[in-house]
């Protein structure tokens, strides 16, 4: 065999592999790579598992006292939290009470899973996670994701063990949101972010009756009105907005919680009732 | 073997064909094929050397395509910035056709082949394979939206149509003016990157539905957009539909209204579809704002006032000048319109509802009517300046009736007798006869030509359309022209009394009661409104100091003891502090509705606003006195003003007039 061929042999087979790939039917090379998540989410997870156990035997270290003390905090933590929910309840009784006597609609219940954060996938391209719940507690596709600093995404994929969550600083999403306080609705969409830095959305359509600065921030909140997200929920500070040319409506930037970038548990709202 | 070889010599020799170097025949055509090559070498050269621009031009045309986007309106505020008519966003729900090239051929295939399988013998032409794909792919997206906003909605098949073969480059509208809940809707469940997207535009919006609806105007649909400065005049070019003003400050402002439009030049492919990202982008730039002379608080209080005290149904108009500048704060006319129902388009019941209450005419300009008293102070002005009369001096003892030259001449104001009044009494009571003799005194050509100096027998130049040219200031050459009859005592008689063929619009009296004021004689309004206007000034009215002071105590005794003053005596009319002159008319127009006239202007000492108040009756021949349903209107309107004045709000709106 010639030497020039042999040198050429593996651009060939190359070439043939990528051909053969173009002739395998779409159905195999769905369930080719579903199969890759599925094979490949224990190395996703497995890392996870020993971050945890290693947060395990850290805390194993620690002295009896050290523990007894952190136990006291706790138990005062406990006793605010349970306070808190007490007050929660209430404040819920009373919501329940006036949207019934205004006969306002009743926003879609929800069932919260707290997640783990499996994996961070932050770049120019994407902003997701991955986290270490998936079918097999029932997440489905477009459930909204929060966490304590307000709201973080959207399931974009499940699969049986993980799924993963479209972050709101991703330009794929792109929900309905108001200045808390008022009523008409912006459309916010994710910026275009890059992995170290701090992330940022924008909005369109802001009514012109409304001025926000870097001195004199206004807060974002979901609107409730688009149906995926429950109302009021965080999505960051408006810093910045200025009338478009034409005159008919502002635009803007928002700040969202630099937290996103760093987060280790996440809580999905499974909608009881679906559409 | 050797005679064979010698055969085959013998015979290839003869098969060799004879060679000359030199074949004069095969030259020529040489120079034929040299010829040919030439021609096209130059044909080339020509097209690609000289004619570069015009095929550049061609391919141009062919592979490009120019959209352009109409600019929104400037808005339009009164003289304290309040927004008097803006334009609010309208969202609609569009389907970019030019992005579902790859699924109209899919589609159109799929159909084929399910027509083929069924056997059907009756195919339908390749077209028609089109337009049922392009159909079943627009439903399909429409399904879409009807299942998130929970409707039901069916493709217009001959609109797409329309459409996809003008249209293609424009976003085809699938659902237009969303409500806010449902744009929210869509904004959060459709796919950012979907060939289905929520689309923003403008509409107009009157924050005040019929207020100041005639003068404002409203606005029309305009489908030959352009875009100045923009490149591809020359190229295929689609035009969103823009505005265009059609009646009021909206159509004389237009120019200055109209947004700047923007546009994009689109490479396209050879079946017409559209390739991102644009060759040229220019976005479109919102209109200059106009900021008018109107105060939105008279204007509604004048509005109010004219439903309140005259009655639902009654025609009536009502104009507030700044007398200084000439500025006019209050433009009212009933019946009107409301402005909401004109966004986007008047429907056929509205536009039938206007025409049904004649609701489409601005009768401060366009009604011309006669004046009656009120032209008893142009009558006072002529007389004293001619030296006819004396305002300290009596001209005639008022019985309540005069009878002179065979004919009876009544006072329509007597209470009885006047008796020996003077002038200020007669403008304060209104004494007919004391006019009639007044006119006679001075004479008809006399009074004409006075009326003549206030322009008011002229158009007043009003920054607005359709201003009626139909007033009328009679004399002995219209009668003569007009009715071909001789000029009767009579007719000086009517016209001293603001009667008989004088005719003037409420605009007129308002200009007319300004100058009155100013103690000039010409008033030039304007709806326009500048921080610092010039005080106007013109020629001065040309009395004495008595005579003037006879003329405003005469004004000033109608509100105080005269014709207005029962009514304006009722504790919601009375202004304190604040003197102000006045004349009550009623106008009767021999078998059809009467007018209830009032011009008044205030403060007496430094005049600052005037107005003028005509009310139609709605009963022909029953009598409407501007004492009783004009009168108190024009108070209301000063009394707010001086309300106002008195009492300044905290901070005002800035204007923007740009």
């Amino acid at each position: 065999m010639p030497k020039r061929f042999d040198q050429a042999r593996p651009f060939l087979t190359l070439a043939l592999v990528g051909l053969a790939w173009l002739l395998v039917p779409v159905v195999v090379k769905t369930f080719t790579r579903a199969s890759f998540f599925e094979l490949t989410a224990p190395l996703s997870v497995a890392p996870s598992y020993a971050r945890d156990l290693q947060e395990y035997w850290t805390l194993r270290l620690h002295t009896n006292s050290e523990l007894i003390e952190a136990g006291r905090d706790l138990a005062r933590l406990n006793a605010s939290y349970e306070e808190s929910v007490q007050q929660n309840l209430s404040l819920q009784a009373e919501i329940a009470r006036l949207e019934e006597l205004l006969r306002l609609p009743a926003y879609a219940d929800y069932r919260s899973e707290h997640a783990r954060v499996v994996r961070r996938d932050f770049s120019g391209w994407w902003q997701r996670l991955v986290i270490r719940k998936g079918q097999n507690y029932g997440i489905p596709v477009g459930a909204p994701v929060i966490f304590a600093g307000g709201v973080v995404g959207r399931v974009s994929e499940v699969h049986t063990y993980t799924a993963v969550v479209e972050l709101i600083s991703d330009p794929t999403v792109r929900l309905a949101a108001v200045v808390e306080g008022e009523t008409q609705p912006i459309s916010f969409q994710g910026g275009i972010n890059t992995t170290f830095d701090p992330p940022k959305g924008v909005i369109e359509f802001v009514p012109l009756n409304v001025f926000a600065s870097s001195t004199m921030p206004k807060k974002l909140v979901t609107s409730g009105l688009g149906g995926v997200f429950p109302p009021g929920l965080s999505l960051g500070t408006i810093t910045k907005v200025e009338p478009s040319l034409d005159g008919l409506y502002k635009t803007g930037e928002v700040q969202l919680d630099p937290r996103l970038m760093s987060l280790t548990e996440v809580t999905v709202l499974v909608p009881r009732n679906p559409e | 073997m050797a005679a064979n070889d010698t055969n085959l010599a013998d015979r290839s020799g003869s098969l060799v064909e004879s060679h000359k170097s030199y074949q004069p025949r095969v030259i020529f055509f040489h120079f034929v094929i040299l010829a040919l090559l030439a021609t096209l070498v130059a044909g080339l050269a020509y097209q690609q050397l000289f004619n570069t621009a015009r095929h550049r031009d061609t391919e141009r045309m062919q592979n490009q395509r120019r959209i352009l986007v109409p600019g929104p309106r400037g808005n339009i505020y009164d003289r304290e910035g309040r927004l008097l008519v803006g334009n609010r966003p309208r969202f609609a729900v569009v389907l970019y056709l030019d992005e579902l090239k790859a699924e109209f051929i899919s589609e159109a295939r799929i159909i084929r082949r399910n027509y083929a399988e069924a056997g059907d013998k009756d195919l339908p032409t390749r077209d028609q394979f089109n337009q049922i794909a392009r159909a079943s792919v627009v439903q399909r997206y429409l399904d879409q939206v009807n299942q998130i906003l929970q409707r039901h909605g069916n493709v217009d098949l001959v609109d797409l149509r329309k459409h996809f073969s003008r249209e293609l480059l424009l976003p085809y509208t699938l659902i237009d003016d969303l409500e806010p809940a449902d744009y929210a809707k869509l904004v959060e469940r459709l796919p950012v990157k979907s060939p289905l997207q929520v689309y923003a535009s403008s509409t107009r919006f009157y924050p005040y539905g019929s207020t100041l609806a005639h003068t404002l105007g409203y606005i029309g649909v305009e489908t030959d957009i352009d875009a100045e400065d923009f490149p591809g005049d020359d190229l295929k070019t689609f035009k969103m539909k823009g505005t265009i003003g059609r009646d009021g400050l909206e159509k004389v402002f237009d120019t200055r209204l109209q947004g700047e439009a923007g546009g994009s030049i689109f490479r396209v492919s050879p079946a017409g579809y559209k390739i991102n990202p644009p060759l040229e982008k220019r976005l479109p730039v919102q209109g200059k704002n106009l900021v008018t002379s109107i105060d939105l608080d008279l204007q509604r209080v004048a509005e109010e006032a004219i439903v309140k005290i005259a009655g639902d149904d009654m025609v009536g108009s009502v104009v507030a000048l700044d007398v200084r500048t000439g500025e006019v704060l209050v433009m009212a006319s009933k019946p009107d319109y409301d402005l909401t129902h004109f966004t986007p388009r008047p429907s056929h019941d509205t536009i039938a509802d206007i025409e049904a209450r004649q609701a489409w005419s601005n009768r401060t300009i366009s009604s011309a009517y006669p004046p009656g008293s009120t032209f008893k102070i142009l009558t006072s002005i002529a007389a004293m300046r001619a030296g006819a009369i004396d305002p300290d001096t009596p001209i005639i003892d008022c019985e309540g009736t005069l009878r002179k030259n065979n004919r009876t001449y009544y006072c329509y104001n007597g209470r009885g007798h006047h008796g020996e009044v003077l002038l200020a009494d007669a403008i304060a009571d209104s004494c007919d006869i004391y006019f009639y003799q007044a006119g006679w005194l001075t004479d008809a050509e006399v009074v004409a030509a006075e009326a003549r100096r206030f322009h008011l027998d002229q158009k007043t130049g009003i920054e607005l359309p359709h201003e009626t040219g139909r007033m009328v200031i009679p004399d002995k050459a219209y009668k003569e022209r007009v009715r071909g009859e001789k000029w009767y005592p009579g007719d000086t008689a009517n016209m001293a009394i603001g009667q008989g063929d004088v005719l003037v619009t409420p605009l007129l009296m308002a200009c007319f009661t300004a100058s009155v004021a100013r103690n000039e004689v010409i008033t030039q309004p304007t709806l326009i409104h500048h921080d610092n206007a010039p005080t106007q000034h013109t020629e001065s009215i040309g009395l004495t100091a008595k005579q003037r002071a006879a003329l405003l105590a005469g004004m000033e005794g109608c509100i105080t003891h005269g014709t207005a003053a029962k009514t304006l005596a009722l504790p919601e009319f009375h202004i304190p502090g604040v003197r102000f002159g006045g004349k009550t008319g009623t106008a009767q127009v021999p078998g059809k509705k009467n007018v209830a006239w009032f011009i008044c202007f205030a403060p007496l000492e430094n005049p600052e606003i005037a107005v003028a108040v005509a009310i139609e009756g709605d009963t022909p021949n029953e009598e409407y006195g501007g004492g009783r349903y004009a009168a108190p209107i024009g108070a209301t309107i000063l009394r707010k003003y001086f309300d106002k004045r008195n009492h300044p709000p905290a901070f005002s709106t800035p204007i923007k007039p740009e």
